[in-house]
């Protein structure tokens, strides 16, 4: 099975935040207001920070997209008491609402910041896709939309995932998956797909003709807080 | 020793004037909690980075509370310490009544409270790589034990020569697993450490010492019951060494995280935002106390140490709060350097109305059960030989009265 990660050019990426706001078009990740942004109530399933070290005139800046790390030893999976977050056999670390009580250990163990608890119900009637399935069970085993969370269950906790309804569409209707370094790009994660200088890659770590592993060869990647030692499958390409 | 125990009269103006005022205090949080409930959490002063708030900071203190009014019943039960008799019954109720609390707690503080029960699937749904999940055995294994002990020391059996060292060793437990829930969690630097669990067991008992010491002092002086004051004065000096071996631990725990090279998160604890926390944890907590159970003169007056027992509740009250709030607001390193914007800004927390009025409404709802309990229930020593009899004159026949009062 593959053993999905994403590797992200640092060099390429301009901070234009596409990625955010790809993620949020995508999963329905509802927008916040300035109130609760303030309060750090609102959800962002991808984040960009900006880390800066120095005084000007010598001052350096370095913009770091980060969605959820979907980490290989992930430390939410080890804390969550009611096996709401799980590891799949692709590598994807998921989160299912129907199981998740709200106790937000998870976001207390997250090293990455990457976990949001869903404070209200959404208010925008735009967001309201009763058609569809609530949200999704372990046992359901057919096909789901393209909008996987039509409605949003307020009391549990979220986070990114790399779009894996995209990839498991892909998959039962036998397309490729991931970057191509030559030719069509295979199905891709929304902020993959939306990067405007294609700074990001998707695809499989374990086969070495992948996009992901040639990419990286020779460019010394890094991974954020390596010391936590979750080696992360979210992996950077140093300026 | 022989003591009778009968239950208090519970007619007097003062006693229905505190009942409703509890009461009261109990809607108001039931209130509080439903619109919260429909509202969603955005009411209560919790975010994404400080993502437990005042109710979970609540749970670890009635958990601890819970643990240490166990150990003052274990000195009549295990070690036959009888001059604790009187109190002996109130620290088991107590213990009951605060283990409980400490689950409602938990359970209103969870984002789905109607899914609770899926921590209590042990094996079959629940992840017992948690620690939640594994403590979901001990607390309901505790509170099993604490209601079969409170039982059986109403009814005077001798089963509690038994269940007591149990339930002390269990509580034991209870109070390490707690510890665990934080001192695992490495992301946190302010509570990640081996010593959390001997730590919480440690301050689990001088806390709940205290709160024993201070509640039954209390209750028999306002019910104008006879009060031993040398039980309260040996119990002070009992407190002193649970303290000292609190401060011991901490201040290890504490020492070792501040020596270079990896301190930010102790500095950012004791001379950071929240360092006033820590500071109150270790002025109330530890030194006011001692200051006065050291004291050769103030140790023996039994309201000073009534008094140094109330302010040491205080005080590791905001023990538990200094392992939440600055633990949790701590800004997590994504990357070296600065970082921007409110992704590298340290979390903060507002007292929002709704969540410490729920907050003081389950503390009222337990001190309600306590005051309940008193008059329902056979806690309190009697005020002469003959109440038993006037209170129970049914027991009269199945047991005489000596012996169904006794423990």
């Amino acid at each position: 099975m593959a053993n999905y990660c994403m590797v992200i050019d640092l060099d390429k990426c301009v901070g234009c935040q596409a990625c955010s706001l790809a993620c949020k078009a995508e999963n329905n990740v509802p927008h916040g207001t300035p109130y609760e942004h303030k309060r750090h109530h609102d959800m962002y399933w991808h984040k960009v920070i900006a880390a800066w070290e120095g005084e000007y005139p010598s001052v350096g800046t370095q913009i770091i997209p980060m969605p959820c790390m979907h980490c290989d030893h992930p430390p939410c999976v080890n804390v969550c008491p009611s096996k709401a977050t799980y590891k799949r056999g692709d590598g994807i670390v998921m989160q299912n609402f129907r199981r998740c009580l709200g106790c937000r250990y998870c976001i207390v163990a997250c090293p990455y910041g990457a976990r949001n608890f869903n404070f209200k119900d959404q208010e925008n009637e735009e967001y309201q896709r009763p058609d569809l399935p609530p949200d999704l069970d372990l046992s359901y085993e057919g096909l789901i939309g393209p909008w996987p969370y039509p409605h949003r269950t307020r009391g549990v906790v979220e986070k990114c995932t790399y779009c894996f309804h995209r990839i498991d569409q892909a998959h039962a209707n036998g397309q490729e998956v991931g970057s191509k370094l030559e030719g069509e790009d295979g199905v891709l994660p929304a902020c993959v797909e939306a990067c405007p200088t294609g700074a990001r890659y998707f695809g499989d770590l374990g086969d070495p003709e992948s996009a992901v592993r040639k990419i990286m060869a020779g460019r010394g990647p890094i991974k954020l807080r390596e010391e936590m030692q979750t080696s992360p499958k979210t992996i950077y390409l140093p300026r | 020793m022989q003591v009778n125990f009968a239950p208090l009269k519970g007619n007097s103006r003062n006693y229905s004037i505190l009942v409703g005022v509890l009461i009261g205090l109990v809607a108001a949080g039931l209130i509080a909690y439903l619109i919260a409930y429909a509202y969603g959490f955005r009411l209560w002063g919790v975010n994404n980075y400080v993502t437990w708030g005042q109710l979970i900071t609540v749970d670890f203190f009635f958990i601890g509370l819970s643990a240490g009014s166990l150990v003052v019943s274990s000195l009549v039960y295990v070690f036959g310490q009888e001059k604790y008799k009187p109190i002996g019954r109130m620290a088991v109720y107590m213990g009951l009544l605060l283990m409980m609390g400490a689950m409602f707690t938990v359970l209103t503080d969870l984002g789905r409270p109607e899914k609770f029960w899926r921590l209590f699937m042990y094996f079959y749904l629940s992840n017992m790589k948690s620690m939640f999940g594994i403590n979901g055995i001990f607390y309901a294994g505790y509170i099993l034990l604490l209601g079969t002990y409170l039982v059986a020391a109403l009814s005077g059996s001798k089963l509690t020569k038994f269940i007591a060292p149990v339930a002390v060793l269990w509580a034991m437990l209870v109070h390490m697993g707690t510890g665990a829930i934080v001192g695992f969690i490495e992301t946190r630097h302010v509570m990640y450490s081996p010593l959390k669990p001997i730590e919480f067991v440690s301050a689990a008992f001088a806390s709940g010492l205290a709160l024993v010491t201070l509640l039954s002092y209390l209750t028999l002086r306002f019910s104008k019951r006879p009060i031993n004051k040398d039980m309260f004065v040996s119990l002070g000096k009992l407190l002193v060494v649970l303290i000292l071996i609190l401060m011991v631990l901490v201040t290890v725990d504490k020492l070792t995280h501040f020596y270079p090279p990896k301190r930010e998160a102790v500095m950012f604890l004791i001379a950071g935002p929240w360092a006033w926390i820590f500071w109150l944890q270790v002025a109330l907590g530890y030194f006011i106390p001692l200051a006065i159970l050291c004291n050769p003169w103030l140790r023996k007056k039994v309201g000073w140490v009534i008094a140094a027992c109330a302010i040491c509740v205080v005080g590791i009250f905001f023990e538990r709060a200094a392992i939440i709030f600055p633990g949790l607001s701590q800004p997590l390193e994504y990357y070296p350097g600065e970082i921007a914007g409110i992704w590298g800004a340290r979390g903060g927390f507002l007292i929002m109305p709704a969540e410490t009025l729920q907050t003081l409404g389950i503390v009222a709802l337990l001190g309600l059960l306590f005051v309940l309990g008193l008059k329902f229930m056979e806690l309190t020593p009697a005020l002469d030989e003959g109440e038993h009899a006037q209170a129970e004159p049914a027991d009269q026949v199945a047991a005489p009265a000596a012996e169904g009062g006794q423990t």
